[in-house]
């Protein structure tokens, strides 16, 4: 008996299953050790400025348990998600993944910051530091490029800038915003990502913060709690505004991938839409298809949180009400406190509408190299 | 029939605090729950998480709206995976008692010079120094 002996069980209960499958995280979070890591990256005479980000703890949403996991704190310090080491040990090989999608962490809030000048100096220290440092320790890490999108001009400016590099896959902003993403005012930034062939991603946690709307349509809530349950609807109202002002139609190849949005409201959203769309297209004359049929081809949900129905079956359901077989990519949210274990959250789903969702969907969106399994023990020679 | 694994000695582990131990192949956490042993297995029945990592504390009881009252301090585990909170002391949820639980193990207090051999133990006769010392043996 080994005093302090396997401190993590998942990675033998979880080596049954499936592991014979290539297996792609499309939400990974990183972050620096100390901010201060990152002061150089900033222009001179701006260095001392470091890195004002809002956040939902100023507005009254801490986490009153935390939002990193306890067992992800690395053992030589930092904060969980700043050390390769770690990550690799507890995630990359743990889970035998073949691609990582980096998701930034809370530098994502600098989109509601009141400083559409300051916010995009954050964004491009950001990402070149990301360049610099994670993406060059592993080759089964892709970025994703931050942006400020309150400035489009300057948003558009930085996809341009570094969207061509090959490590970068996607683009990332707050899902929480001011004005409704489908805005005209955003459509510099869609552009951009058009013309680099990027996906645009939104990630949650700031509803709320900064010069955001309020984090939920009813208004404030008081809890953490509340509030966090309530981040679907910045989703729903996110996707519709895309949808009806026309982001898709007027930027036919851009993609647009909702992460960790939950995904249970996709096919009342979808139905809801179409059936809106019959009576009062007028109102859109632009949109020339059932806009449940524009989602399907343009839009991309992760997995975590996975929705947890009384019965799995009722999951099953789902999968196939959302055509989870072309939409949803797994995801674990790595080291957050909600992580998603991809031997776990799951239960057994048809061989083929897994493929789709462990892998081949985000392979496809990305972009990524991955051989098709020959036979059915690829992985297990 | 349970095997018998020596954890560590009382002084080893004090209130507060806790041991994983592998116990053929399986994780266990070993509590301290002031002065009182508990021993559960360390993986969650949510997703399998590594449970015993988590915080040792307290949880807020049920009470009236609007009101907080804290309770039952240093007898609560919350998983470091999506937080679920349990009773050291039974494996009970605090969602859902009857529901969701954790397996757990008895653990029993002997003198280093009890006659019963423990698995883990080196099976040749010893003769222990100080008879005041005592072993915290979990039985699997």
């Amino acid at each position: 008996m080994g005093q302090q002996g396997s401190a993590n069980p998942t990675r033998k209960a979880g080596r049954k299953r499936d592991r014979r499958l290539p297996l792609i995280d499309t939400d990974v979070h990183t972050q620096p050790r100390s901010w201060d890591d990152l002061k150089p990256y900033l222009p001179a005479g701006m260095r001392e400025r470091g890195f004002p980000i809002p956040d939902t703890a100023g507005t009254g949403y801490a986490n009153p348990i935390g939002v990193l996991r306890r067992d992800a704190f690395p053992p030589r310090g930092g904060p969980p998600g700043s050390c390769y080491q770690t990550l690799r040990k507890q995630l990359l090989d743990a889970y035998d993944l073949d691609y990582a999608i980096l998701t930034g962490a809370e530098i994502v809030g600098i989109g509601t910051s009141a400083d559409y000048y300051y916010a995009p100096v954050m964004a491009r220290a950001y990402n070149d530091w990301l360049i610099e440092t994670w993406l060059g320790e592993d080759p089964r890490l892709f970025g994703s490029l931050v942006i400020a999108p309150q400035n489009p001009a300057a948003a558009a400016r930085e996809i341009r800038r570094l969207g061509g590099h090959p490590r970068i896959k996607q683009t990332i902003m707050t899902s929480a915003s001011r004005i409704p993403y489908g805005n005209p005012f955003y459509h510099p930034v869609y552009e951009a990502a058009q013309e680099c062939n990027l996906p645009l991603a939104i990630h949650p946690g700031h509803e709320g913060s900064g010069i955001s709307g309020p984090p939920s349509s009813a208004g404030y809530p008081s809890s953490y709690f509340e509030k966090h349950t309530n981040i679907s609807q910045s989703y729903m109202a996110q996707l519709v505004s895309l949808v009806s002002e026309g982001v898709f139609d007027k930027f036919p190849k851009l993609k647009f991938v909702c992460i960790e949005g939950g995904f249970g409201w996709v096919p009342h959203l979808m139905w809801r839409f179409d059936k809106n769309y019959k009576a009062l297209r007028i109102q859109t004359p632009w949109l020339k298809r059932l806009p449940s049929e524009t989602i399907l081809d343009h839009v991309r949900f992760t997995s975590q949180p996975i929705e947890e129905p009384p019965k799995t079956s009722q999951l099953l359901e789902l999968f196939e009400m959302m055509r989870a077989d072309r939409v949803l990519m797994f995801a674990s949210d790595y080291p957050h406190w909600d992580f998603d274990s991809p031997f776990a959250a799951f239960p057994k789903v048809p061989k083929e509408l897994g493929e789709r969702i462990f892998w081949r969907n985000a392979q496809e969106l990305y972009g990524l190299d991955i051989q098709a399994p020959e036979g059915e023990e690829r992985r297990n020679g | 029939m349970a095997k018998r694994y020596r954890v560590c000695t009382t002084e080893e582990l004090q209130p507060g605090e806790r041991k994983i131990v592998d116990a053929d192949g399986r994780s266990i956490g070993v509590f301290n729950v002031g002065g009182s042993y508990h021993a559960l297995l360390n993986l969650c029945p949510h997703q399998r998480g590594p449970l015993c990592l988590g915080q040792v504390t307290g949880t807020m009881l049920p009470s009236p709206v609007g009101e907080f009252r804290y309770g039952l301090e240093g007898r609560i585990i919350r998983c470091p995976w999506h937080g679920w909170e349990f009773d050291l002391t039974t494996g009970k949820s605090v969602f859902k008692p009857e529901r969701v639980k954790l397996k757990v193990y008895p653990v029993t207090v002997e003198p280093a010079c009890s006659g019963s051999q423990a698995e883990n133990e080196p099976r040749v006769e010893t003769f222990p120094v100080t008879v005041e010392r005592q072993w915290i043996v979990l039985h699997v």
